[in-house]
């Protein structure tokens, strides 16, 4: 059996550990809540994070790039990216993988598993960067959206208009 | 034997609630053990009130300080502070002693609170952050847990501690975590209001000078300019000139206001925000078409105020002495023009101070009418002490009747749902007069799933005050719950605009969209109220007003 096999025919466990594992980052009280299988909108998080975990599982199943890595990851990074992690517990989940792996995968193929793993961790650091610079913005053009436009529109101040600092977003 | 636990080491163990925080060297197993847990994270807290702001409203300990620091600058004698004031507000509001003893801790509203749900923060679920509060209470007001204290291990089986600097910080991180919103005491089966517990304690936090200065700044410009921005009379009105330049662009009509009239039938007040922060200032050109569109049609004379130019009122994060102060600048206004009654603008907390505090605050305003709409003859009779009606109780009211005339193709390109704001919704029940009034205006309108919407409505993140920059990180964390179901309806129903009648959603929810879901935008009901409303004698319109090409038009151009 090659990888692609293995993975596919182990996918339940290994979405159920995995999901376990990045829910266990939360603090011991808060996990017991989102590990529950509770009606999507009464559990964001808990929802976000298993549906997010099975994109990107599904995704190393079949043939994935860093974009589509990035495009699952985005859900469950953005969130995190806003709570009290570090940058590094921030995307910690992902190396959990490495340890369900061993479950599952003889050694011959580990090392092959281990990259998919590494290459899931890149993509939820750009991610994470990626959120990061969003919320700065968001802190810097909030507050100018909110009083400076309408005085600008009003023709009551001259300044560096939004578009221009917004621009940056597009860069 | 020796090796057994005597029964205070046994209570010790007794997990009373969460491990604080992820890392292993804070998870010490009792929650109530907190000094190594609170950490004033950047992100998640908001500035401290500068010290003229405090001045300005002659409240206690005015100064620099930085909640960062070591020291907070408290006067010497800032625990005998916080004791009389718990004293005095137990024996002030019966609410607040029945909501310190009565929580049996069942949890179900554990998981009620967006910033728990958003956080992950056990420290957020209403229950705890409560309790931050209760074992303070316990320790030094609970009759009960004083003889529980007198036992070995007995403060802790009481879930009692003592007042330290620690716990007041962590009391101030919390309660500044918490928009008090109500949704969890939807859920609480004794209806412990937990927003309550929050005013309470922030209203001890301005006895030591504690505000945050996105709330004390405001409160102090209300106080001396009239609104929170502290934006002048003349560029309050110059604002609303430069609305009437932009309605005329795109209408032909001139909908000027008028300001200060006396003997006018209606005062309309609504929050600042409105008139100079976008997307609110949309809505409030709505305000003017529909102002004048009654006044050309029916002859209703309604005035604005430069002096009462404020709906919001951050006082009610300060203090209910705070609260009362800014709201009776309403109420003199509407005396001093002799009008009949008060119209409010599409607010939260304005709705929550008239519904729930106004008539024992500054009422009752006997110097006023029972409100009737002049044009339908509808009588306001939930306003009837408070003398004042909602604009959306207003508008639909006025359509029910067939007594405006309304071209819904020109919102054809909105798909819309609803956010009920916790305040109207939760704090007044005003639920179906803000949905009527887009049935009517729209023809796209698909509800958020039930668990998020009406009475079980997520809050946006950044009321009571909180909705400050340098707190992004706590703010759309908090916002999750909210996202998440404008999402939902985003993806399958293909949802692009997000309508609200609170001006902190207006502003807040845009920076929402923007971080969860980009592709949807903010709308006021009253915008597209004023962009579908036919004005007598207007011209043949070919954009809203946004300037945006109205639907069906740039076909025509192209063609």
């Amino acid at each position: 059996m090659d990888l692609k096999q293995i993975l596919k025919k182990n996918r339940e466990s290994f979405i159920k550990k995995w999901f376990q594992a990045a829910i266990d980052t939360y603090p011991l009280q808060t996990a017991k809540v989102l590990g529950k299988d509770s009606n999507r909108f009464d559990n964001p998080i808990g929802a976000v994070t298993h549906e997010s975990i099975e994109d990107v599982f599904d995704l190393i199943m079949e043939n994935f790039s860093q974009e589509t890595l990035e495009k699952a990851l985005d859900p469950i990074i953005r969130i995190r990216a806003v709570q009290a992690f570090s940058a590094s517990e921030a995307v910690s989940f992902v190396f959990a993988l490495k340890q369900i792996g061993e479950n599952f995968i003889d050694g011959s193929l580990i090392r092959e598993f281990d990259k998919i793993v590494d290459q899931i961790a890149l993509a939820s650091f750009n991610k994470y960067m990626k959120c990061k610079q969003e919320i700065f913005l968001l802190k810097a053009t909030e507050s100018k959206r909110r009083i400076h436009r309408a005085f600008e529109r009003a023709g009551l101040v001259a300044e560096l208009k939004e578009e221009d600092l917004l621009g940056s977003k597009n860069s | 034997m020796s090796d057994e636990l005597k029964p205070d080491e046994l209570l010790d163990k007794i997990d009373y609630g969460p491990r604080s925080g992820s890392r292993p060297d804070s998870a010490s197993g009792n929650w109530m053990d907190t000094t190594a847990s609170v950490q004033i994270r950047p992100g998640m807290y908001c500035y401290a009130a500068k010290a003229e702001s405090v001045e300005t409203l002659g409240l206690p300990n005015a100064r620099e300080w930085n909640p960062l620091d070591k020291d907070w600058k408290l006067p010497d004698n800032w625990q005998e502070i916080i004791f009389q004031g718990l004293k005095d507000r137990l024996e002030k509001f019966r609410t607040f002693k029945v909501f310190m003893d009565i929580c049996v801790r069942c949890g179900a509203c554990a998981d009620k609170c967006h910033f728990f749900l958003g956080t992950g923060d056990p420290k957020n679920m209403p229950v705890l952050r409560a309790e931050l509060l209760r074992s303070v209470y316990r320790n030094d007001f609970s009759t009960a847990a004083k003889i529980l204290g007198k036992i070995p291990g007995g403060k802790a089986l009481a879930g009692a501690r003592p007042m330290t600097i620690d716990v007041l910080k962590e009391w101030w991180y919390y309660f500044f975590q918490c928009t008090e919103c109500r949704r969890c005491s939807v859920f609480c089966p004794y209806g412990i209001d937990t927003a309550e517990i929050t005013i309470m304690a922030r209203e001890i936090f301005n006895l030591l000078g504690l505000n945050i200065d996105w709330i004390a700044t405001p409160v102090s410009n209300c106080f001396k300019t009239g609104n929170h921005l502290g934006i002048q009379p003349h560029a309050f009105k110059d604002m609303l000139e430069f609305f009437v330049e932009d309605i005329e662009d795109v209408t032909g009509v001139d909908c000027t206001p008028q300001f200060q009239k006396k003997g006018a039938d209606i005062l309309f007040i609504t929050p600042s925000g409105d008139v100079f922060a976008d997307p609110g200032t949309y809505t409030c050109e709505g305000y003017l078409i529909l102002f004048k569109y009654l006044k050309d049609k029916y002859g209703l004379d309604v005035t604005w105020s430069t002096y009462a130019s404020e709906g919001g009122n951050f006082g009610f994060f300060t203090s209910h002495e705070t609260m009362k102060r800014l709201n009776a600048k309403m109420y003199a206004e509407a005396k001093r023009l002799g009008v009949k009654w008060i119209l409010g603008g599409e607010c939260g907390h304005m709705w929550r101070v008239l519904h729930q505090y106004m008539d024992t605050m500054n009422g009752p305003a006997d110097f006023l009418e029972e409100p009737v709409n002049p044009i339908t003859g509808t009588k306001f009779e939930n306003a009837r002490s408070t003398k004042m009606v909602h604009i959306t109780e207003f508008t639909a009211d006025l359509i029910k009747h067939g007594k405006l005339e309304l071209d819904k193709s020109r919102n054809a390109n909105r798909i819309m749902t609803f956010h009920d704001s916790c305040n109207p919704a939760r704090g007044m029940g005003l639920l179906d007069e803000p949905r009527y009034i887009i049935e009517n205006v729209c023809d796209n309108f698909y509800e958020m799933p039930p668990n998020t919407i009406r009475e079980q409505t997520f809050c946006c993140g950044s009321g009571s005050g909180l909705n400050a920059g340098e707190n992004m990180e706590l703010r759309m964390a908090g916002a999750l719950p909210r996202a998440n179901a404008v999402k939902y309806v985003h993806e399958k129903f293909g949802v692009n605009t997000l309508g609200t009648i609170c001006a902190i959603d207006r502003a807040t929810l845009t920076t929402l969209c923007e971080y969860w879901v980009p592709d949807v935008e903010v709308y006021g009901i009253h915008e597209l109220v004023g962009n579908a409303l036919i004005l007598p004698g207007e011209k043949k319109r070919t954009e809203d007003l946004r300037f945006e090409p109205l639907p069906g038009v740039e076909e025509e151009e192209d063609e």
